[in-house]
């Protein structure tokens, strides 16, 4: 069907052809496919542009690693951007689009940036825009004007700006061993933990589990490994004991063994299933931990390293043995290391002629030179690769006879024509998860690689992880470990015998060839072994210096096959031993992670919201609902046609001609019980509850223990050691934790116990002239007159045959009621009050009414409660009790406390009768074009239907002292300035004959 | 008899719903009980607490952090040091424990109105709640019985293991109806019935 496909072999299913497009151009696969190996399998060798210079690019690797082969998935309206092709599943009518370039992927007119090298080296934007001046242009302003065209001649794929409609989930697990890692040694430990009864995770990236043993092409007891591996996957699958997790990408390694992982669920799809979210980020707490995480190849510096259809050998043997597919017909390899020997017959024996191995080494194994010639290839030891040639795919190479030791090139360079070169420049260790939860990676000479470092959390580590690269060692290594860490240790029992090419794990020690041209160390930033030297030449020793002025590494795919050639390169440069250079750390995440999957879905109709009892009974009743916290309460009824002005001034008005009921469910509201109950609200309220008469209710103030106001509400004594306490519904938990932090750790000795009830009741506060006769209409079992029901009294009874608790206690200076109920007869109750109240026209009133009656009759909330008032600056001093300590007496009374031009209550009427805003200034004079000398601020404002004027409440320097004096509004944001009166905050009924009868 | 309404009314779809064509693996309900106690002991007076509960409803609570117990009518649970749950399809539990539990021993709060219970049964109630909880719900780490007191976005929920599969979840009234639709939601990939 293609031109790369070979005619049998690699794991995808051949009866099921997938179509997908890429860059518009229709193309077929088949199911397992990749995107990257389907597009190679039909010919593609161009992938992507590189970052700064606009290279063409290729597909370098077969993973989570690939640094070039970047593309972008749309689907519908959302685009997903630099996605690898190698991690891409195709599915039919995938759309795949390539980046950065313009105006095509074939034609990228900013491939001209390969001409200006040298000026786009590293520091280039430090260098460029720190310092000339061109014109009027100079510094950051040259920078701002360049940006433009900068941003969109360098970089990766561009976001969509499309609202992803996929769904996102958050999972919690628990589990004895969770094992990271698939290959032998992952399967193996699952399989050894499991056995052993504890409960097991096992995470894969990949789609499939068995790692290497996909593509390896070994034997286990005769059997292909692959066999062997799905054979054992089965045998998990039998556990109950065991979940596994493929397309799971762990990618954090927190404290106490707390780690995050990232599934795939429906990328893979072409519609998820109802309900499906399309990624799941699983958070796992492990008690051990087994990390098989395997290793990267690395690739070897050289000039145009980067060319189309230069890859890892190991990826094009994955290629060749997992897909079917092969990356050239004549293919050329170079190497430090012997598993190049294995890929080459491999890919020999899926049918590409191999034309040449370049060893760096001179002296080769004999069992490597017996490879080379089962292989048919020319063994080149000793030589290296200096050149390739070609342009949007390779066409040749050029080698040298090279000294590894010296690192000198001597001889003619020797062409040789093909059309895909191998690259293997020794194996790294996957120690992401081991370095995220621990100390600095230990460098191992033998290995030419970072090996993890010693754990300080439980994990172990088994196989390619630790350096052992060989999948007899994997297998071994891996049920050890999952013995290990299901804290087991197990009879000795007969491993399965590995059939596999022989080879030595330990590389030269050559990192770089050091040729004319550009020789890439961090593909996918487009860092040359020359910028790396440019940093050191300018200074920057510290490997944290040079990945920040280079940037190696810190692109998305986080330096993989780049940190360690960096560093090597930089450590000849310094002319230090690698581990004296050091390593970075590595961070989460390991791999790219969805905003999404951290969000969850903490989002739109999805946020906590709080319904009082009565909710459903205001929104079929016209109310327009407004969030308070995550309350929802009637901001006001409107009628058709009415602003909310003319509504809140109606309801407001109505309330004081003749009765206005408001929910008032919202209120926090605290059981206090137990037989020092009247003890505890003595310390916390700054006046006294002890003397309080069972069945009356008090106003209480708290402070904070600085001595500032804390909150304010009405505490009912509903039996000896029973207390009901009111609380503002912002601060209704504030004042439980206060409560319970005084209790559990200041005073533990008092038996009393705090319980949230806000929820147990329904609370509707019906007040004006008509209330009382109201009530009286309406409940039974009980009288409402003065002498039963006082102010600040409580009574029981029943209202449409609920039970109820009436407090006689007002916020609006009206005479009023608040009637709770158990909240499931909430709707009930106001139903039969709102029906017993119609023949005296009461009226349903929102959150803006009962901010308008509180502000006339002057009383606080927390916009004067702001947490810089005391109570002498909101006129509550009358409530601080000389009888007894409470938390904030001690402080109170310090001299900034006290001083007498603090910020104190005022009222203030608008003598231009248009309307005050809430946070302008007052000051003395009045100068529109320079507002200054602020002796205060509004609070609180409202056009005051009582009054029939503007007024506010506000915070004045001085406070009394100024009542009857004028002043000027200063609000220059929003053009407001005028004069205005200062005056007492108690606007309405200030000697409370309204209120109280 | 005045019947209490219930918070999750407008949003309570009784029938099949999400991917449900193979089956349903959850079942959501609302249990409505009639009683909702939370009582708490003073240090120290735990077991006598222990012992009034068992007074009152029969139901004997087994030592330990979060030990429960249920009878399907009757369920209590302990959810912080020395505090309780209890539960009873019938009103008027409290009135039970008015001269059991005394001032010397503790407290008793009626929450009865103040939560919502909802039930989550089924071979993937586990698999549910854990995207809402990081709680270890296998059956050996929350045995039938047991309790635990967590919060979900904010929203504080008692959960009471009560079957092999099933779970009776308490949260605050007001918040209910939220948390029912997230769980509705969280179970439409699994397929779920409302009863």
């Amino acid at each position: 069907m293609s031109p790369r496909r070979t005619e049998t072999g690699g794991r995808i299913d051949r009866l099921r052809t997938i179509r997908f497009t890429f860059d518009g151009t229709p193309y077929t696969g088949y199911a397992g496919d990749t995107l990257a190996s389907a597009l190679l399998a039909n010919g593609v060798t161009l992938f992507g542009r590189s970052f700064k210079y606009h290279r063409p690019r290729g597909v370098l690797t077969a993973g989570v690693e690939e640094p070039n082969a970047l593309v972008t998935v749309l689907r519908g309206e959302v685009r997903e951007p630099n996605i690898a092709a190698t991690m891409v599943e195709i599915y039919d009518g995938l759309v795949a689009v390539s980046q950065n370039r313009f105006p095509s992927l074939a034609w990228d007119v900013n491939a001209i940036n390969q001409l200006g090298g040298k000026i786009l080296s590293a520091g280039f934007y430090y260098k460029t825009f720190m310092g000339p001046v061109i014109g009027p242009l100079k510094g950051t302003r040259f920078w701002m004007f360049c940006e433009h065209f900068i941003r969109r001649a360098a970089g990766l794929g561009r976001a969509g700006t499309a609202a992803d409609p996929e769904r996102y989930e958050r999972m919690n697990a628990f589990c004895d061993v969770l094992v990271v890692g698939s290959g032998p040694a992952g399967l193996m430990a699952a399989r050894a933990a499991a056995d052993q009864g504890q409960r097991v995770i096992l995470c894969e990236l990949e789609p499939h589990f068995g790692g290497s043993a996909n593509w390896s092409g070994e034997t286990i007891d005769g059997t292909p490994v692959a066999d062997w591996a799905a054979r054992a996957v089965g045998q998990l699958e039998g556990h109950d004991n065991v979940r596994l997790l493929p397309r799971t990408t762990v990618w954090g390694y927190y404290d106490g063994n707390t780690l995050a992982a990232l599934e795939r669920v429906t990328d893979h799809k072409e519609a998820p299933a109802k309900g499906e979210p399309r990624h799941r980020y699983w958070a796992i707490r492990a008690k051990s931990v087994v990390l098989a995480t395997g290793s990267f190849e690395r690739p070897l510096v050289f000039p145009g390293n980067d060319r189309p259809c230069v890859m890892l050998a190991h990826a094009a043997e994955r290629y060749a043995n997992e897909f079917g597919v092969l990356p050239g017909d004549r293919i050329a390899l170079f190497t430090n290391n012997d598993s190049a020997y294995r890929s080459a017959l491999a890919l020999k024996s899926a049918g590409a002629a191999i034309v040449a191995i370049i060893d760096v080494r001179q002296d080769l194994s004999s069992e490597m030179r017996k490879l080379a010639t089962d292989a048919e290839a020319e063994i080149l030891s000793g030589h290296a690769v200096v050149s390739t040639e070609g342009g949007k795919a390779l066409s040749g190479l050029k080698v040298q006879r090279f000294d590894m030791v010296s690192g000198a090139l001597t001889g003619d360079a020797r062409s040789i024509h093909a059309d895909c070169l191998l690259m293997s420049g020794g194996w790294s260790p996957t120690i992401h998860l081991a370095s995220q939860a621990g100390a600095r990676a230990e460098w191992d000479a033998a290995r030419q690689a970072f090996l993890p470092p010693k754990p300080t959390q439980k994990w172990v580590g088994a196989g390619a992880f630790i350096g052992s690269f060989s999948t007899a060692e994997a297998i071994a290594e891996g049920r050890a470990a999952g013995l290990s860490a299901a804290g087991a240790t197990g009879a000795p029992t007969a491993l399965p015998v590995v059939d596999a090419a022989p080879g030595d794990p330990d590389p030269a020690p050559v990192f770089e060839i050091k040729a004319k041209g550009k020789s890439f160390v961090d593909f996918q930033h487009d860092v040359t072994a020359e910028d790396v030297r440019l940093a050191h030449r300018e200074g920057f020793v510290s490997v944290e210096h040079l990945k920040r002025y280079t940037t190696l590494g810190m692109a998305t795919d986080q330096g993989k096959s780049s940190n360690v050639p960096g560093l090597a390169i930089m450590a000849e440069a310094l002319g230090k031993p690698i581990p004296e250079v050091g390593t970075t750390r590595f961070r989460p995440p390991y791999s790219a992670v969805s905003i999404g999957s951290l969000a969850a879905e903490r989002f739109g109709d999805l946020k906590p919201e709080r319904l009082t009892p009565m909710h459903d009974w205001h929104i079929a009743n016209g109310a327009t609902m407004y969030s308070a916290g995550l309350w929802y309460r009637p901001m006001i009824y409107g009628l058709a046609g009415e602003t909310i002005e003319q509504a809140y001034v109606r309801e407001a008005k109505a309330t004081r001609d003749s009765a206005g009921i408001v929910d008032v469910s919202t209120l926090g509201k605290i059981a206090v019980q137990g037989p020092d109950a009247a003890e505890l609200l003595d310390r916390v309220y700054t006046n006294m509850f002890s003397t309080l008469a069972v069945g009356k209710a008090r106003y209480g103030l708290m402070l904070r223990e600085d001595g500032l106001a804390f909150d304010d509400g009405t505490t009912w004594r509903l039996g000896e050691q029973n207390f009901l306490m009111t609380t503002t519904t912002a601060n209704a938990s504030k004042v439980m934790q206060h409560l319970e932090y005084f209790l559990d750790v200041i005073w533990p000795e008092l038996k009393v116990t705090v319980t949230s009830v806000t929820d147990e009741w329904a609370g509707a506060a019906i007040g004006g002239p008509k209330a009382r006769a109201i009530l009286a209409a309406c409940v039974k079992g009980t009288a409402v007159d003065n002498v039963t029901l006082p102010f600040m009294g409580i009574v029981h009874g029943k209202i449409a045959d609920v039970p109820v608790m009436i407090c006689r206690l007002s916020f609006s200076g009206e005479m009023a009621f608040e009637v709770y109920s158990g909240a499931g007869y909430g709707t009930h109750v106001w139903e039969a009050l709102i029906e017993a109240g119609k023949p005296f026209g009461l009226v349903t009133y929102g959150l803006e009414a009962l901010g308008t009656m509180r502000i006339e009759k002057g009383h606080v909330t927390g916009a004067e409660i702001d947490g810089r008032t005391t109570a002498r600056d909101l006129h509550l001093d009358w409530m601080l009790s000389k009888k007894k300590p409470f938390i904030g007496s001690a402080m109170m009374d310090r001299e900034g406390l006290i001083a007498p031009d603090r910020l104190q209550l005022v009222g203030l009427v608008s003598l231009d009768n248009r309307p005050l805003n809430g946070g302008a200034h007052i000051v003395e004079e009045l100068d529109e074009a320079n507002p200054h000398g602020s002796i205060g601020h509004i609070t609180a404002c409202c056009y005051s239907p009582a009054l029939g004027k503007h007024i506010a409440l506000a915070l004045v320097s001085g406070g009394k002292a100024r009542h009857g004096t004028r002043a000027f509004v200063s609000d220059p944001l929003r053009n407001r300035f005028g004069p205005i009166e200062i005056v007492s905050n108690h606007f309405y009924d200030p000697d409370g004959s309204r209120m109280h009868g | 008899m005045v019947e209490r309404q219930s918070p999750l009314e407008p949003e309570y779809y009784p029938g099949s719903h999400g991917n449900f064509e193979h089956g349903v693996d959850v079942i959501l309900s609302e249990t409505r009980p009639g009683s909702i106690l939370q009582l708490a002991a003073w240090p120290g007076e735990e077991k006598r607490l222990m012992s009034a509960i068992y007074k009152a409803t029969g139901l004997a609570l087994p030592d330990g952090a979060g030990g429960g117990v249920t009878d399907g009518a009757r369920s209590a649970f302990g959810f912080a040091p020395g505090k309780f749950t209890v539960v009873d399809e019938a009103e008027g539990l409290a009135a039970a424990f008015s001269g059991v539990v005394t001032p010397a021993i503790g407290t008793v709060t009626d929450l009865s109105h103040g939560r919502t219970a909802m039930r989550i049964a089924g071979p993937k109630a586990e698999w549910v709640l854990a995207k809402f909880f990081a709680i270890d719900f296998a059956l050996p780490a929350f045995p039938i019985g047991a309790g635990r007191s967590t919060t979900h976005h904010d929203v504080f929920a008692q959960i009471q293991r009560t079957g092999a599969d099933q779970f009776d979840i308490y949260v605050f009234r007001s918040f209910a109806r939220s948390f029912w639709k997230a769980l509705c939601h969280a179970s439409e990939e699994v397929g779920y019935e409302v009863q």
